[in-house]
């Protein structure tokens, strides 16, 4: 473990910045909202700022992207094709440990399973992950129930917290020993390291009491949601509340189910888009000639739930699918973010009382 | 990954020992087209690449995912035995992206990515009777499958086909299906829903026929394809006759966007059609809790 000053740490941001493309949060000093964007002054990068808003998916797997190009010629009968996803060194400087848990599960279910993405590959590739210990979570957040936060155990290549003078840097990987070296950090004392601790306990109690008295409901939860033990109307009473919006998977730091659309461009080139789709939609199953075998809004809800908290799933992912950065019960309008529901359910367990 | 078209990088041939075409299409030439039936024609395919076409091996109950140019991607089933046929896809115009490709002609060009999907389990069946089923262009993902049956006739008991469609007009692959009748080791039964002018043969719905035909029972597996209507009376008359529920096997349709357990369009119960299906036994069919 190592110390570093303030100004060490924007110096190797810096530094990274020749070869890299640095992301890194940074607050709008119009709006104040806080975005982990790429940096092209690191002067902007704010270690302290609280919680993006938006997850950092969006770099590893944008909202968007274009992965195909192709042009067909009817009259000659002849296509010229070209891959469109390419490899940028990148580093996200400064992620909160939920967010790097998302990038874990994403790792797991686009590089671990039978088939690889390529296109997640090409993103990831050559990625270097420098986490943050979280000193002020939202009171939404509920990582200590789901083993995400506050610090980071597992992932990073480099890890961060702010003590009183200077970050305490762990190192997880080569690439970040390979840093350590090159640099000839100053290694920390043993007071740095229980410093750290306290940093953590002090952020555990910031946590509104719900939050980590669902610790033990989240594994009961669990278990309700895998054996098929959930009550049909719980499911309904969720489904009822839910728009339809969408906004839960898109601000999912893990959720990752995606569309694939070809595009005409103006130029008469063709585009093959990949884009976020949301298992809460309604023509999310639909298929040609309109035969929608998932049309019920509860088993579309209760889809996104067992994907979030089940154990088929937890084992694809080593860890439970959701990482507790409540951010879909922020932006939800219906009431039912992860949180809420495991409230519900739990209220279903206790027969109504909490 | 001896067979790995280089199309990427890793061991995506774990399962099945070959390299599918995973992300970037490969460009097959449209060699023929055939009317098969009303709004159903063949596309007889070739591979732009030799060398792709050389690696390009399928299983039996596998799908491809089909670019047309232009229009979009969609998934289907590969009637064509793995051994030795000639490389096709049947395709009811039913969408935007099929109306495309039947709009197109010989010598137009088409993506292909795949063969993905786990397949029939024939490894599983040797020795035992075959009883297929199907309904309408149910037939179309059945088709490998009885080709390659027939390919290893000395493997299996009885191989028997019950088919119906609407009408004759509705009969797909009538050509294979002259070749099958004249085969003495296949059984083969056809129905037509209503009495029609010309028609000689059976009428009526394709689980009248699984009396006449006296389908064995033990020791035999039914493949079934075809709109939910039939599956479920055809599964009923079978579950009644004392079938197994390992033993009755069909091939579940979903939208599918990549065809490799990623874009999660697919997912029913607690499994992707893309990787763990197509092809579920019923009593999977019946534990995944969502509508055939």
């Amino acid at each position: 473990m190592y110390i570093l000053s303030s100004h060490e740490i924007k110096q190797l941001a810096q530094e990274l910045q020749a070869s890299h493309e640095v992301y890194g949060p940074q607050v709008d000093p119009q709006t104040q909202q806080v975005f982990f964007d790429q940096l092209t002054d690191v002067a902007a990068l704010n270690l302290e700022a609280p919680i993006p808003s938006m997850p950092v998916k969006e770099i590893l797997f944008p909202q968007m992207e274009r992965i195909l190009k192709y042009r067909y010629d009817s009259e000659a009968q002849s296509v010229t094709m070209s891959k469109q996803y390419f490899e940028k060194p990148k580093v996200l400087f400064g992620l909160r440990p939920c967010d790097l848990s998302g990038i874990l599960v994403l790792d797991r279910f686009f590089l671990g399973q039978e088939f690889v993405d390529d296109v997640y590959l090409a993103h990831r590739r050559q990625c270097l992950l420098i986490s943050n210990t979280c000193l002020n979570p939202f009171p939404q957040c509920f990582c200590v129930c789901t083993h995400s936060g506050p610090d980071a155990d597992e992932g990073f290549d480099l890890d961060l917290t702010k003590l009183q003078d200077g970050y305490l840097v762990k190192v997880g990987s080569e690439k970040g020993q390979a840093l350590a070296d090159a640099h000839q950090w100053q290694l920390a004392s043993p007071a740095q390291l229980s410093e750290q601790k306290a940093v953590v306990d002090h952020c555990i109690d910031l946590f509104p009491e719900m939050a980590t008295d669902n610790k033990a409901w989240i594994s009961r939860v669990m278990n309700r949601i895998t054996t098929g033990f959930v009550k049909q109307e719980t499911w309904e009473y969720i489904g009822d509340q839910c728009l339809e919006c969408g906004a839960c998977s898109f601000v999912c730091p893990t959720c990752s189910c995606f569309n694939i659309e070809d595009t005409q461009t103006a130029c008469g080139e063709c585009e093959r888009l990949r884009m976020r789709d949301s298992c809460s939609f309604e023509g999310y199953a639909r298929m040609a000639g309109d035969h929608n075998p998932r049309q019920p809004v509860e088993d579309r809800r209760n889809k996104r739930f067992f994907c979030k908290l089940s154990y088929p799933q937890s084992k694809k992912y080593l860890r439970p699918g959701c990482v507790g950065c409540g951010r879909c019960q922020w932006v939800c309008p219906g009431d039912i973010g992860l949180p809420n529901v495991v409230q519900y359910i739990r209220r279903e367990i206790t027969g109504g009382q909490n | 990954m001896a067979n790995c078209h280089g199309n990427h990088e890793h061991g995506n041939c774990k399962t099945t020992g070959l390299c599918p075409i995973v992300t970037f299409p490969e460009v097959v030439n449209i060699d023929e087209i055939r009317d098969e039936i009303p709004e159903v024609k063949t596309f007889y395919l070739s591979f732009t690449n030799k060398d792709v076409e050389r690696e390009f091996r399928i299983k039996s109950g596998q799908f491809i995912m089909c670019t047309v140019f232009g229009a979009g991607e969609f998934a289907v089933s590969l009637p064509p035995s793995p051994e030795n046929d000639r490389f096709h896809i049947s395709v009811r115009a039913v969408g935007k992206v099929t109306n495309a490709l039947h709009a197109l002609k010989p010598g137009d060009k088409l993506g292909v990515r795949g063969p993905f999907g786990n397949g029939f389990p024939f490894e599983d069946i040797k020795g035992k009777n075959i009883i297929y089923v199907a309904g309408g262009i149910g037939l179309i993902p059945l088709r490998s499958s009885i080709v390659h049956a027939l390919q290893h006739r000395e493997d299996f008991g009885r191989i028997i086909l019950l088919y119906g469609a609407r009408s004759s007009q509705d009969l797909m692959y009538q050509p294979d299906i002259r070749e099958w009748q004249q085969n003495a080791g296949f059984e083969t039964f056809i129905t037509i829903d209503r009495p029609e002018e010309g028609w000689t043969g059976e009428v009526g719905y394709v689980n009248q026929l699984i009396e006449k035909a006296k389908v064995p029972v033990d020791n035999s597996v039914a493949f079934v394809c075809g709109p939910p209507v039939m599956f479920n009376s055809v599964i009923g008359e079978f579950l009644k006759r004392g079938m197994s529920e390992d033993a009755i096997i069909s091939t579940l349709e979903r939208l599918m966007k990549c065809g490799i357990g990623k874009c999660q369009h697919c997912a029913v119960g607690r499994t992707l059609v893309c990787t763990d299906g197509p092809v579920y036994t019923y009593r999977q069919i019946k534990t995944l809790g969502e509508q055939i």
